[in-house]
């Protein structure tokens, strides 16, 4: 039997399936572009022509897209990242102390005490310094993401870049490119200022503990986690599965919902063959004028989302009643 | 006559006055209607970029109301208690609006003082003249608009609830749904229960504020930050949210000197800005109301301090 984790972020969709002893039996990582039903159906597709579905005795999804997620797969748990990437992380080592997750739009510090979240702090609003900032310099210079982080060991020296905000991290760096700073440098530069952003927001007024665990997409950037380890004077670790951690979280809190209540939600993998389509329209109701989506499968409406009271997206009612699950 | 009152910023704390006094002068009073994106993207477009949050929603208000009303009430809120300020904004939000926004009626923008009855008299007497003549009417219709406030209860103070939290922050962040993606429905929905600021006692608030080691410049910063403290320090709640709206400076002393006080208690600042997905404040809600169901759990296994 396996059990089915699933999470949308905005800049990948991973899917993993744990086997009984909660090891990772088959991972998936794909970009989510914009469209996380098209990356869940892509997923899918791949699962499909491994497995069965009745192999499957539970499906959790997470990520900032995890109620999409859910109602399109038939979710037995949606749960938040922080409790996900915790869950996960306790799982594989008992000791964590400190969890340092950096996705591509959010950043997260999670604090751990005796097995349990005792502190954690996220981003604010602004997104700066996270993976899709990555992303986007390494595009402008033209560097295939995977290999920005060895870049950034090859430099012999670093320059400071401003680190506060990604625009100015962006200005500033074409600044110090201009003034004749190679590549490797401004590279190191900008994992050292984004680090640095890190510690003085996210991880302002907490204590780092060892054993420090660095988990999301951002993890795979060794520059990332050299800084990391030069800015707290000892060693992290990446654990194997860094960028499948939230979906392993989902996977572990959907097994247990699934023995509590009995029986899964979930839906099949005949998903990666429907014909999903998402409409959107303007909620007349009142003067709150939500934006809402209507998710269609085969010309079945499946869920609602976006309204703020609940008149649409409480006619689906499961997905409401796996909100408190 | 038609007076125009927008509902932003200080309004969801007094209204009651604002609205009794300008009926019992005998004129129409006109209520923009609750914040909602047409008077977000109003307020965007009017008012100057750097302002924040609340006072862009405010404007947002002032627009909505411009061809409704033959006067629009800004408060020029100056003062609410002796030696404290509030934010300058306040006290430039009627040059703010009127040089901002084109063609605005005329406008009620004396300033206000509250910290005695005298002071705020003052106002009404100076404000009143422009509704009416008559100055025994003007003291009559102040004097029930004083009642009134008084006899106003706000607030939530949730019961039944196995998780309670301390909501902290601006009225106008707390009370405007809008602006705060109905967090207290949310939370509610979520299992836990919420208190804010106007049930903790005046006394008890100053109780933690002679503990700083010097008093706070601004009225905001003591109420807030001495609700914060106490609700901890008595176990009231389980832990505490500040909502902030981004850029607000109030905000970022008031929320260091409570983080500082309170050490691990817990504590989580939900910032708003123009946002309108609210995956990012579910995920953040979601996680602070998991950490906490936990922690009740393992109470016994967590240091109070570390």
């Amino acid at each position: 039997m396996y059990y089915l984790g699933v999470d949308v972020g905005s800049v990948s969709t991973d899917i993993v399936l744990l086997d009984e002893h909660m090891t990772v039996n088959e991972k998936i990582y794909l970009r989510t572009k914009g469209n996380p039903i098209k990356a869940v159906q892509d997923g899918f597709k791949i699962l499909k022509n491994k497995y069965n579905q009745s192999e499957i005795s539970a499906a959790g999804t997470t990520g900032s897209g995890r109620m999409i997620a859910s109602a399109i797969i038939g979710g037995d748990a949606v749960k938040n990242e922080i409790t996900a990437h915790a869950t996960a992380a306790l799982e594989f080592d008992e000791d964590v102390r400190t969890i340092i997750e950096i996705g591509g739009q959010d950043s997260k510090i999670i604090i751990l005490n005796n097995g349990i979240v005792s502190d954690f702090a996220m981003n604010t609003v602004c997104a700066a310094g996270t993976g899709s900032f990555l992303d986007r310099q390494a595009e402008r210079l033209d560097i295939p993401i995977e290999e920005f982080g060895d870049y950034a060991l090859k430099a012999k020296s670093t320059v400071r870049i401003a680190g506060r905000c990604a625009v100015f991290a962006e200005s500033d760096m074409i600044h110090k490119q201009q003034l004749g700073y190679n590549q490797p440098e401004i590279i190191r530069g900008l994992c050292d200022a984004l680090v640095r952003n890190y510690l003085n927001n996210i991880g302002k007024g907490k204590t780092i503990l060892s054993k420090v665990l660095f988990q999301g997409g951002v993890a795979a950037n060794k520059g990332m986690k050299s800084a990391f380890e030069n800015a707290l004077g000892f060693e992290i670790y990446v654990p194997e599965h860094y960028n499948m951690m939230g979906a392993i979280g989902a996977a572990i809190i959907a097994k247990k919902t699934v023995k509590k209540v009995g029986r899964t939600n979930f839906r099949g993998f005949e998903l990666a063959g429907s014909n999903i389509i998402s409409k959107s329209f303007e909620c007349e109701g009142c003067t709150n004028k939500c934006e809402v989506v209507k998710i269609y499968e085969n010309n079945t409406v499946i869920g609602y989302f976006g309204d703020r009271c609940g008149k649409w997206s409480n006619k689906i009612v499961q997905s409401s009643n796996d909100l408190l699950a | 006559m038609k007076v125009g009152i927008p509902k932003g910023l200080l309004y969801y704390k007094y209204h009651p006055f604002l609205i009794t006094f300008f009926k019992e002068l005998g004129a129409d009073v006109v209520v923009s209607e609750d914040t909602n994106k047409k008077i977000l993207d109003l307020g965007v477009k009017y008012a100057v970029d750097e302002a924040c949050l609340p006072i862009k929603i405010f404007h947002g208000h002032a627009v909505a109301l411009r061809d409704k009303c033959d006067i629009i009430v800004i408060p020029r809120i100056m003062q609410i208690k002796k030696n404290e300020y509030i934010c300058p904004k306040f006290c430039g939000l009627p040059e703010m609006v009127t040089n901002s926004i084109e063609n605005m009626p005329l406008s009620i923008t004396e300033p206000i003082y509250t910290f005695t009855k005298k002071r705020l008299y003052r106002w009404a007497k100076s404000a009143g003249k422009k509704v009416t003549g008559n100055e025994f009417k003007i003291k009559h219709a102040f004097l029930k608009a004083y009642e009134g406030q008084l006899n106003y209860n706000a607030g939530i103070l949730d019961e039944n609830y196995d998780i309670k939290i301390a909501l902290v922050g601006h009225p106008y962040n707390i009370y405007d749904n809008f602006v705060n993606m109905n967090l207290v429905n949310k939370l509610n929905k979520l299992g836990v229960g919420v208190e804010t600021m106007e049930f903790t006692h005046e006394l008890l608030i100053s109780l933690e504020i002679n503990n700083l080691y010097k008093r706070p410049f601004w009225t905001f910063a003591r109420e807030n930050y001495g609700f914060a403290v106490n609700a901890s320090k008595e176990k009231r709640v389980d832990g505490i949210i500040y909502i902030s709206s981004f850029n607000c400076g109030i905000d970022s002393v008031i929320i260091e000197l409570i983080k500082d006080k309170v050490g691990s208690f817990p504590f989580l600042t939900l910032k708003v800005d123009e946002h309108t997905g609210e995956a990012g404040i579910d995920t953040r809600i979601e996680a602070f109301t998991d950490m906490l169901e936990r922690r009740i759990v393992n109470e016994s296994n967590i240091p109070t301090h570390g």
